[in-house]
């Protein structure tokens, strides 16, 4: 099917979100296939391993996901709610799911947005200052941070973070997104949020930091190579402007698409940040439903999550559309 | 100058001395201001009829009230919304007189309608203690809007004790005369109450927070003095910890600080801590066991595994000393009930393995008699520990236990609606008297499906049904204590639970709330006397 | 027997590398022998609890009394035996379908590609905490949902390997002379094109540490073992009052997993000596 518009940056988009379509599907099928093949009964496991269900409540889901009916009318059902967004009700509050996760979101947003804004920031940075200092102890030092931080595990660097800053310098809270009971608006309420913010998202960011500092380090040290740098240098050009104008530019490829294959990576470390933060999002909303046993509540953050990283993927995409325009008219 | 300067620090000295002399109560208390406390875990529902668990009787106790109220450690019984009562001179007829213009949260009048209706077709039936209280009600009467009269089958001694927010609470008549009162533990009014009392509920955002707010039409005048009552739900012990050490929150009651926290953070100048106000309520914890189950209905078993517990270990490592191990169902801090011969229960390895030997459970391939599930009350992280602390001290006689979790209505509903588990720790309230708050574990005519706190083990004995029957209308006296030692006795032998220790309530919170420590059930009274600075 | 010997001298150059290799080979130790040396039982309530290190037990004690360095010695066996058995399923699993589908090409090469650029979507360690919370946690189920969350990587990098040597002269010549095809996958190409497998299953065994870690920390941990995960997550309450509890075995993650990574990229420098240089 051709789409013939005027805008080919139209029908780029539209192809595009086009091709995510199997992708929601294969999610939703995915879903689908960890109800049944779990172990127990199917109803029981949706309505929450908590056990806490009325009968009333089991039967209800019983209707809903038509478990009583062929396989293959299930799934078309299941698809069916899925299009309308509808993730089932979580027994325990009594909010369906899908409220449930767009309160949460967010926050989780916010996080994410921050962690992998300190990530790229700084990483691009010390990259390029590890680049243009080569070989110096300012490289080395980079570098072997850049190997701590790699192996270290997020959830215990949060915590450490916590003994330092929070428990033995008392500079930072504990944990929150604010002040309880404190009821700020406006501005306060955004510095406060702000203030609660730096410690997880500089926990959740730094392992990226790590990886995009020697990812933007090897990838200027393979542009400062080519060609037009040698030509720049040539016209005289100091170094500084060589290095930011010229060769981050194009250096930056390489950590942009690697961030863009990571957003599925960066939710997955949300949740145990979330939890050592206690940070109000959907790390912690996975957290509330594992304790509670509410398995349906899992599975539509499963699947949300993964709809929200074929987002992302896709944002991505269109912004490397802007950034090479023949990708477009391809 | 000079000269004058020279008595500045004596004078500062003198005014500070002074201020400091002046006794605390000598303040005036004051009104407005939120008081903003914490436990773990969430409340299931708002009102002790649903479930009698902590969670739910420290919101509740201060939006429903009953007829009494009451004062001190003793539990002297004090007017409520009764004024004044009159008791018969064979103890068989009590008759309240009840306060006038006392109106519901929503508006309408409070009469002995209510009353009538409350405790006959709610808390009788459906409370955990209901039976225990008015199992020997013949009748209830409203002659008048204002009077109500109880009838007794047989006198009850601890009668008066009954008429506790917490215990028999009232409710409105009006909201609920078309619910089918068989599901009453999941009607409206449960989640969204209204009492009579000093505060009414204003929101409750499930995962985050409770907010009551003063009742402008409350009949105590002046009262309560506090604007608003939070409860923060807070599921991280340390973060509860570190939310009052910040001032964030003003009161973790009833232990809602891990034991090591309460250690550290009452000991911070601004916060205060007592072990006080809770006399009333005694807590027990003890493993309940479900003994339909083969193999926990062989009493050897039972009695192999308690020695196999080590409780001094277990109130020492896990609980730091907050609590002592326990010798039987009634806490050795009862006056007049416990018996004081009672020795403590046995840690006996080798016993532990013998007993299990003859009872024909020999050890497998792996060193493995038989398996159990286990699982355990969900308030906290100490309740964690024990698990494991059990899991592991019974797997040493060869005793293969797996451990599930759940959250609170889980737990509920598997142990007190489905009775579908093999063992699990848990607390009780001795409360004041035997009959109130052992009775109703251990007699047959409490195996109430659907009752939280009752027998859930399906515990049948014809002696202990006998004792209980008798006690409930025997005056305090030998006769009375001789039936109380003895069914101590046969409960220490038969461990239809296994007895662990006595629990001690830790209370820590801000110096700047004031009046909290009122008398022995302190954190289940309405709090309309309590004021921040 | 040369090639071994080229490969360890150009392993040992990288003096990092050599140095993590001891390291990880006495973090192998405890973990195979440890209990055996030091019998105590890490579950068992040895003393008071919150004893500090360096005192009547070498670690300290943790919240419940039980030893730190039974637990250290337990954790390790865990950890590392989960991590080497997933990664091992994985890269089986992984090199088995990408080998067919870069050799063969077409349908299954389609399939093998939609599948994997699937699993990529999925966050994976929420796939892994929703595989453990439905399946009930224990090794085994652990040990599974890493393997099912790692598998695509290596799938790929096996398929672009077979696609890169199935056109190569020396596998002509093997057609040519009619050596059966699975012969060649097996006993041709794939040796050629392990090197870069071996490098990127020995850092699937660090991530694959560090995802254990982080389910047994959310207490999806076996509850019948003690592994570094959830020790950090039991001290996690009482940072305030003990931070060694949770920094002990958080340190012992981070040495263990840095010296497979510094192993791993002595392992890619001694394997594909044409890369160095960058």
């Amino acid at each position: 099917m051709r789409i013939r518009l005027e805008s080919p940056t139209l029908s780029f988009v539209l192809r595009r979100l086009i091709q995510t379509i199997p992708a929601v599907l294969a999610i939703a099928s995915l879903n689908f296939l960890l109800i049944h093949i779990a172990p127990g009964d199917a109803a029981e496991l949706l309505a929450g391993l908590g056990g806490h269900a009325t009968l009333e409540y089991i039967e209800q889901l019983r209707r809903e996901f038509g478990l009583d009916q062929p396989l293959y009318t299930q799934y078309l059902l299941y698809l069916k709610r899925l299009l309308t967004f509808d993730l089932g009700t979580s027994f325990l509050q009594k909010i369906p799911v899908i409220d449930l996760i767009v309160v949460r979101l967010p926050a989780t947003l916010l996080l994410m947005t921050s962690a992998l804004l300190l990530a790229i920031g700084l990483g691009v940075g010390l990259g390029v200052v590890a680049a243009t200092r080569y070989r110096t102890w300012i490289d080395n030092v980079v570098s072997i941070a850049g190997l701590i931080i790699y192996a270290t595990p997020q959830f215990w660097l949060g915590l450490m973070l916590i003994v330092l800053f929070s428990i033995k310098l008392d500079l930072l809270p504990t944990g929150g997104m604010m002040q309880i009971g404190a009821e700020k608006r406006g501005l306060l309420l955004a510095l406060d949020v702000l203030w609660h913010l730096v410690l997880p998202a500089l926990t959740l960011g730094l392992f990226y930091l790590a990886v995009y500092t020697r990812l933007m380090r090897a990838s200027m040290l393979e542009v400062f190579s080519a060609d037009f740098i040698t030509a720049a240098r040539a016209k005289g050009l100091s170094e500084w402007v060589v290095a930011w104008r010229h060769a981050a530019r194009n250096a930056l490829l390489p950590v942009l698409t690697l961030a863009g294959v990571q957003i599925g990576h960066l939710l997955g470390g949300s949740i145990l940040i979330e939890t050592v933060f206690g940070w109000p999002g959907l790390g912690r909303l996975v957290l509330d439903a594992l304790m509670q046993r509410d398995v349906n509540l899992l599975l539509g953050i499963l699947f949300l999550s993964s709809v929200l990283v074929i987002l992302a993927n896709l944002l991505v995409d269109l912004l490397y559309g802007v950034l090479d325009p023949r990708i477009v008219h391809r | 100058m000079l000269p004058r300067l020279k008595y500045l620090p004596a004078f500062i000295v003198i005014m500070a001395a002074a201020l400091l002399a002046t006794p605390a109560s000598a303040r005036e208390p004051k009104r407005g201001g939120t008081l903003t406390y914490t436990y773990h875990p969430e409340p299931t529902a708002l009102s002790t009829i649903a479930t009698t668990a902590v969670p739910v009787a420290l919101v509740a106790t201060k939006v429903f009230e009953s007829l009494l109220e009451y004062e001190g450690p003793g539990l002297i019984p004090r007017p409520g919304l009764a004024e004044s009562w009159t008791v018969s001179s064979d103890h068989v007829t009590y008759t309240f007189s009840l306060r006038k213009g006392v109106k519901w949260h929503d508006g309408k009048p409070f009469t002995s309608e209510d009353v009538k209706f409350s405790i006959e077709n709610v808390v009788k039936p459906y409370h955990s203690r209901g039976r225990v209280y008015f199992g020997n009600l013949e009748s209830v009467t409203a002659p008048d809007p204002h009077t109500v009269v109880f009838k007794l089958k047989a006198p009850v001694p601890y009668f008066l004790k009954a008429f506790q927010a917490s215990e028999a609470p009232i409710l409105p008549k009006h909201l609920l005369a078309t619910t089918d009162l068989a599901n009453i533990r999941q009607a409206r009014l449960m989640h969204e109450p209204v009492g009579t009392g000093p505060f009414r509920l204003k929101e409750w955002n499930r995962g985050s927070h409770i907010i009551l707010e003063r009742n402008p039409d409350y009949w105590k005048p002046g009262r309560p003095y506090l604007d608003r009552v939070i409860l923060r739900v807070i599921p991280d012990g340390a973060a509860r910890a570190i939310a009052l050490e910040k001032g964030e929150l003003d009161l973790a009651p009833m232990t809602a600080l891990p034991p090591a926290e309460i250690k550290r953070v009452g000991a911070l100048p601004h916060l205060a801590t007592s072990t006080d106000g809770s006399e009333g309520l005694g807590p027990i914890m003890w493993l309940e066991v479900n003994i339909r189950e083969k193999p926990l209905s062989d009493v050897r078993v039972r009695q192999a595994i308690s020695l196999a517990l080590d409780r001094q270990k277990l109130v020492d490592v896990i609980w730091l000393g907050l609590g002592k191990p326990a010798t039987g169902p009634v806490v050795s801090g009862n006056p007049i009930h416990y018996d004081k011969r009672l020795r403590p229960f046995e840690y006996n390895l080798e016993k532990a393995n013998k007993l299990l030997d003859e009872a024909g459970y020999a050890r497998g391939p792996r060193g493995v008699r038989f398996k159990l599930a286990a699982t355990f009350l969900p308030y906290g992280e100490a309740w964690v520990r024990m698990a494991e602390f059990t899991k592991h001290e019974v797997g040493k006689i060869g005793i293969e236990i797996d451990t599930q979790s759940f959250d609170l209505s889980g737990w509920l509903k598997k142990i007190y609606t489905d009775w579908n588990y093999h063992f699990t720790s848990n607390f009780i309230h001795n409360y004041a008297d035997p009959s109130i708050g052992i009775q109703r574990a251990f007699v047959s005519s409490n195996i109430l499906k659907g009752a939280s706190f009752t027998n859930s083990m399906g515990y049948v004995n014809r002696r202990i049904d006998e004792i209980f029957a008798k006690a409930t209308v025997l005056e305090d006296g030998p006769a009375r204590n001789q039936l109380f030692f003895e069914a101590q006795q046969i409960l220490r032998e038969e461990l239809p639970v296994i007895f662990l220790m006595e629990m001690a309530y830790a209370h820590v919170w801000n110096k700047r709330v004031h009046g909290l420590i009122t008398n022995g059930v302190s954190m289940y009274s309405n709090w309309d006397s309590v004021w921040v600075e | 027997m040369k090639t071994l010997w080229v490969f360890w001298r150009r392993f040992t150059r990288n003096r990092a590398a050599a140095g993590a290799a001891v390291v990880l080979v006495a973090v192998l130790a405890i973990a195979g022998f440890g209990r055996l040396l030091y019998r105590t039982d890490p579950f068992e309530m040895v003393g008071q609890p919150f004893q500090p290190p360096f005192g009547a037990f070498a670690l300290g004690t943790d919240v419940a009394g039980r030893d730190i360095l039974a637990g250290i010695i337990h954790g390790a066996g865990v950890s590392l035996f989960i991590a080497v058995v997933a990664t091992l399923c994985a890269t089986l699993t992984g090199v088995t379908l990408g080998a067919l589908a870069g050799y063969y090409g077409g349908l299954l090469d389609d399939v093998l590609m939609r599948s994997t650029e699937f699993f990529l979507t999925i966050p994976s360690f929420l796939l892994a905490v929703v595989l453990v919370a439905i399946f009930s946690p224990s090794v085994l189920t652990i040990t599974f949902a890493i393997a099912v969350v790692s598998w695509p990587s290596v799938a790929r990098l096996a398929r672009g390997e077979f696609i890169a040597h199935r056109d190569r002269d020396y596998v002509n010549a093997c057609r040519a002379i009619g050596t059966p095809e699975w012969r060649i996958i097996l006993v041709h190409i794939l040796p050629n094109a392990l090197p870069p497998i071996i490098v990127v299953a020995s850092l699937m065994v660090a991530t694959s540490i560090l995802t254990e870690s982080g389910l047994s920390f959310l207490g999806l941990g076996d509850p019948n073992v003690v592994s570094w995960g959830y020790m950090i997550g039991v001290a996690r309450s009482v940072l305030r009052v003990a931070w060694w509890m949770a920094a002990i075995p958080g340190f012992m993650i981070l040495v263990t997993v840095l010296a497979i990574n510094l192993v791993g990229e002595g392992l890619n420098d001694a394997l594909n000596p044409r890369l160095r240089g960058r």
